[in-house]
């Protein structure tokens, strides 16, 4: 059971990687080219059928995993660098400025990721996938810097830290050899859950005009503009979602196996 | 607990004046005019002025922060840019939309959510429990605006049984319409939320299930399910209710994209259209109050949590 | 509340039964028209940046003027019974409507007209019609029943930017947020965010409505304005953004599509101040290597209509000039390579986030790579293509869709963003105003229009078609929109 979640995991993802990597190579059509007639269903040329210009719609929605694993590993990369960074260094300083950073978390996750995203597109001059993956990343921090506070504090207060406090190793050390090892299984498996979430908040932004431009098109994008053509093009809204949908449930099915992997312990609950 | 309380009051206050201030800043480092949201193709240089006199964008910043921070002090949120109309009433007016959404949709969730995940947790090695973990793991991979207008698309739609967006004109006057507006969009939130809540169900009912002091509770005497109602869910309880503060302030800021689906006329929309417009009293407005909103629901989870959980109250910095 | 909105119902249903033979046999004169729209206005006043929302709701309907502008595009009298101009063509009296009330009840008098113009041409008035009644020296009441304009210098379409004008009565103060005006139906309330209503004003001067009020239902996504027709929330919408939309509506036995005549154009704007555009001869190729009936058909389908200037059929000096550059991108070639572009160049082109804005940009930038031109679509939301591009005039080229009716005059005007300066189109267009017939007007706007289509001032693509849609019961919706408006009191629902 256990070990199928993550067989599944791995290979939605895997797929999901390997149309996007393919996408840079080679696509069925040229994306921008009117060719096939407007809104044709689904046939053996046109898997998905046509958008409203007579675009090939899966070659769209190929382009698509590309650009929501970007996304995904973009803001996920980010967010965990400064979320770790953040948190770890919250953990260590003194009571004041450790109840500062928490109370700044704190505000920065009642902020809605999308005022971040707007304030972040105003201030680079236009939507763009940076953009989607700066305010994705940022609001990701917040979140991964509460959750590796606590988890910090908890080891360092561990008696075998006091122990090696007394054998004089220093904090560096301390972080690299103590600390680091021993929250990473829960980090990784948050910012592997963090990973969907940033696909479905890019999505979202999409939808409502703050992601990339055209022909940038994200899936939340092709969601938004397929929804006025839903009635006599449900494929529009369909295939978009579905692909989403495969590539995040991959992605917590592989967090889930992977937490099982690196934490047998829990897993064996 | 009185000192707890008085202290985290005061991280409450100072976390929200903090919050405006960041905000005030933030709002003015945009590129953009908010004068231009009044004027139209065919403007000449005097019109232009006079519109940026109007909403007093021609003043440094720190006279406009002034304005501002005096006009909170006596718990006025400045008029519209746009509209010149106060926003104060008007965030109240929209918030009659979207507190009964958020709430309602939190309440129906919880009420899907606990029982299932205790269902799953419970029944884990059977066919149904098995499914209805696949069908939570289904539900956190959706975006929410899918499942709305998937929901629109069938049920309104085609099937013509509930209306498909819009909220009625007399509000709450209007009881009746006013249910039938939000039952396809409390709908939509409380599907999706259930599926990541039933999962955090099903996890502390795991652990409980695990734990040593329901086990030595039986070999006590104790029935299985007396030994979970008394020790179960007084300790499952507490990681699941931090999980809810969250749940319920993240549905609260998720209504944006579900009230633009839905064409809702809450807090969400009026925060979409402020910001297209640069209608710096409106989005200052309306992030003041749901900050406060998001702010007090951790409030009051952390403190139902001490109240269930002693231990926590020892705990390094109270959280 | 209900039994006095009943009392009215009963009252009405007399009346029309026995005055307004016109209307068909089973329009029920109680019925409140559900109108669908995607332009709220931001407040009430048309002269404080209202928005385009405010003239659909309220033009006719809850305010008039002294002329209408008819869905037609004829201008014809509301307010003023009678006009009366001097020799010189500088002194205009009107004699105003006897027994035209307010609807807080106060009678129109000469002093309201002077206090309505005069809120217009003010200091702080952001009327997009300020300009054109800057001819305006003074204004006289030397009665009640008289007001008196004496002008700077002739205009010819005094008349028509007077439609433009509310009167308002002068001690109504601020009406951002509230009314007072003498059309047939009165505000009722408004939610922002949502609806404004209105019903019929009792003490209306003319002729009662076909129904007793309307509502009209703000959406920001086309999808749910269209669902609202489609699940019987609304009666009519006011426009469809794209063809697709319309195939939901085929059901002949429960809906209607009609198609008006448009004034809404979509062009590429060049700033025509800067290298390359401001030489004509890229201006002319850039013109030419656009297949414009390829791009409207991608977008509209088989409607619309092919622009060839700037100027569409309802204006009288309209004339067919899709010939002066038409498609041929090897003449375009040749033309680049003249302006001293063999290789072509690449520009940015300011794009607005909404829609068909992204769709004409990828297009455009498919069929200028053809010609070795590249195009950097840069999307920006319609606040900062106000002041990046409208105000600020900071960019090189745009795509924007201009609604106005008889703008070509924007032209004349070498300060306007895309700074077109031709000083003998700036000559003609002033002249054509100071004309003493509207066919010498039209014959003048008719040459400047030519010379400005033979500079290729701008990339002009395409007239959207203006399509309404309604259920089969309601009727009498006017088709044009001009100026959009949306006039009410002929509308009849079974």
């Amino acid at each position: 059971m256990r070990r199928t979640s993550l067989w599944i995991g791995a290979i939605l993802v895997g797929i999901n990687v390997a149309v996007a990597l393919l996408t840079l190579v080679w696509l069925p059509y040229d994306p921008t080219a009117m060719a096939g007639g407007r809104l044709q269903p689904p046939s053996w040329a046109h898997w998905a059928g046509t958008d409203r210009l007579g675009r090939d719609y899966f070659t769209q929605v190929m382009i698509g995993a590309r650009i929501a694993l970007t996304v995904g590993i973009g803001a996920a990369a980010l967010g965990g660098l400064i979320g770790t960074t953040l948190g770890v260094l919250s953990a260590f300083a003194q009571r004041g400025i450790d109840d500062a950073l928490a109370a700044t978390l704190d505000i920065l996750i009642a902020f809605p990721t999308l005022l971040l995203a707007m304030l972040v597109v105003a201030a680079s001059d236009g939507a763009s996938l940076g953009t989607a993956i700066l305010a994705i990343g940022i609001a990701m921090s917040a979140i991964l810097a509460r959750l590796v506070r606590i988890l910090t504090k908890r080891v360092l207060a561990q008696d075998y830290i006091t122990a090696a406090r007394c054998s004089g190793l220093g904090w560096g050390r301390i972080v690299l050899v103590h600390v680091l090892p021993n929250i990473a299984p829960t980090v990784l498996v948050a910012i592997a859950l963090q990973f969907g979430l940033a696909v479905i908040a890019e999505a979202s932004l999409s939808y409502l005009g703050l992601g990339a431009p055209p022909p940038n098109a994200s899936w939340g994008q092709l969601l938004q503009s397929a929804q006025s053509t839903v009635y006599n093009a449900p494929i529009g809204v369909i295939a978009p979602g579905l692909a989403l949908m495969a590539l995040v449930l991959g992605i917590n099915f592989l967090a889930d196996g992977l937490r099982d992997l690196l934490d047998p312990e829990r897993g064996a609950a | 607990m009185g000192r707890y309380l008085l202290r985290r009051t005061f991280v409450l206050a100072l976390s929200l004046i903090a919050a405006g201030l960041v905000l005030f800043v933030l709002l003015r480092l945009l590129p953009g005019d908010p004068a231009a949201a009044l004027l139209s193709v065919g403007a000449d240089e005097a019109q232009i002025a006079a519109a940026r006199a109007q909403v007093g964008s021609d003043q440094p910043i720190w006279v406009q922060l002034g304005m501002f921070l005096s006009d909170l002090a006596r718990f006025d949120l400045g008029k519209s840019f746009v509209s010149g109309t106060p926003v104060l009433p008007e965030i109240a007016a929209r918030l009659s939309v979207t507190l009964p959404l958020t709430v309602a949709s939190f309440l129906l969730a919880v009420a899907i959510a606990v029982p299932l995940g205790i269902i799953s947790a419970l029944r884990a090695d059977r066919w149904y429990g098995a499914l209805l973990s696949a069908v939570s793991q289904l539900g956190i991979a959706v975006p929410v605006f899918w499942i709305g207008v998937l929901l629109i698309w069938l049920v309104a739609v085609k099937w013509r049984m509930l209306p498909a967006s819009g909220f009625p004109m007399k509000g709450w006057q209007d009881f009746p319409g006013a249910f039938r507006a939000l039952i396809l969009p409390v709908l939509t939130i409380s599907l999706v939320m259930s599926a990541s809540l039933m999962r955090y169900v099903r996890s502390a009912t795991l652990d409980v299930l695990g734990a040593d002091y329901l086990r030595n509770a039986r070999a006590l005497g104790a029935s299985f399910p007396r030994a979970l109602i008394r020790h179960g869910i007084r300790n499952g309880a507490v990681p699941v209710i931090s999980i809810l503060g969250i749940e319920l302030a993240s549905t609260l800021l998720g209504a944006v994209v579900v009230e633009r689906v839905f064409a809702l006329p809450g807090l969400g929309s009026m925060l979409l259209l402020g910001i297209q417009q640069r209608d710096y009293p409106t989005v200052q407005g309306v992030l003041l109050v749901s900050t406060l909103l998001v702010l007090l629901i951790g409030f009051v989870a952390d403190v139902v949590q001490r109240l269930i959980d002693p231990r926590l109250r020892e705990t390094v910095a109270g959280r | 509340m209900n039994t006095k909105r009943l009392s009215v119902h009963i009252f009405g249903l007399a009346s029309a039964a026995l005055l307004s033979a016109g209307a068909a046999l089973a329009a029920d004169p109680a019925a409140v028209i559900r109108v669908g729209s995607l332009y709220e206005p931001q407040n009430l006043d048309n002269t404080a940046g209202a928005g385009q929302g405010i003239n659909e709701a309220f033009n006719d309907n809850v305010y008039e003027a002294l002329f209408r502008l008819n869905d037609d595009g004829s201008v014809t009298p509301a307010l003023a019974e009678k006009h009366e101009v001097s020799e010189d063509g500088l002194t205009h009296s009107f004699t105003l409507k006897p027994g035209v009330t307010f609807h807080s009840g106060e009678p129109l008098t000469a002093a309201d007209v002077k206090y309505s113009i005069e809120r217009v041409t003010a200091e702080t008035s952001k009327s997009s019609r300020k300009k054109s009644l800057s001819t305006i020296e003074s204004i006289d009441t030397p009665d009640d029943k008289t007001v008196v304009i004496k002008l700077k210098s002739k205009s010819i379409s005094l008349p028509y930017n007077l439609s433009y004008v509310w009167v308002v009565n002068d001690a109504a103060g601020d009406i951002t947020a509230k009314e007072d005006g003498t059309g047939p139906y009165k505000l009722a309330d408004w939610k922002r965010g949502s609806a404004l209503s209105l019903e019929a004003f009792d003490g209306y001067w003319g002729d009662k409505p076909a129904n007793s009020g309307a509502i009209f239902s703000y959406f920001t996504e086309a999808a749910a304005l269209n669902n609202a027709l489609l699940t019987d929330a609304v009666d009519v919408i006011t426009s469809v953004q794209s063809p697709d939309a319309l195939a939901q509506f085929e059901d002949a036995s429960a809906f209607k599509i009609s198609e008006g005549k448009s004034t809404t154009k979509q062009i590429m704007a060049y700033n025509d101040r800067v290298a390359p555009f401001d030489n004509v001869k890229v201006r002319k190729a850039l013109a030419r290597a656009v297949d414009k009936k390829k791009l409207l058909e991608a977008i509209w389908g088989d409607r619309g209509m092919v622009l060839g200037s700037f100027v569409p059929p309802t204006d009288a000096w309209y004339e067919d000039l899709t010939s002066v550059d038409a498609y041929d991108p090897e003449s375009a070639k040749a033309l680049l390579a003249e302006a001293g572009f063999p290789e072509g160049f690449t520009f940015t082109l300011e794009t607005p986030n909404y829609d068909p804005h992204p769709i004409t940009a990828e297009f455009l930038k498919a069929e200028l790579a053809k010609i070795g031109v590249t195009v950097n679509i840069h999307v920006i939301t319609a606040n900062e293509w106000y002041t990046k591009v409208y105000q600020a005039k900071d960019f090189q080229a745009t795509l924007q869709e201009h609604v106005n009716h008889r703008d070509v005059v924007f032209y004349g005007n070498p300060d306007f963003y895309w700074g077109y300066n031709n000083p003998k189109v700036t000559e003609l267009v002033a002249a054509a105003e100071a004309s003493d017939t509207e066919a010498q007007q039209a014959d003048k706007l008719r040459e400047a229009n030519r010379i400005i289509t033979e500079d290729a001032a701008s990339n002009w693509l395409f007239l959207y078609p203006q399509i309404v849609v309604s259920n089969t019961a309601t009727t009498g919706y006017p088709l044009n929109g001009l100026n959009a408006q949306f006039f009410l009191r002929g509308i009849a629902k079974e």
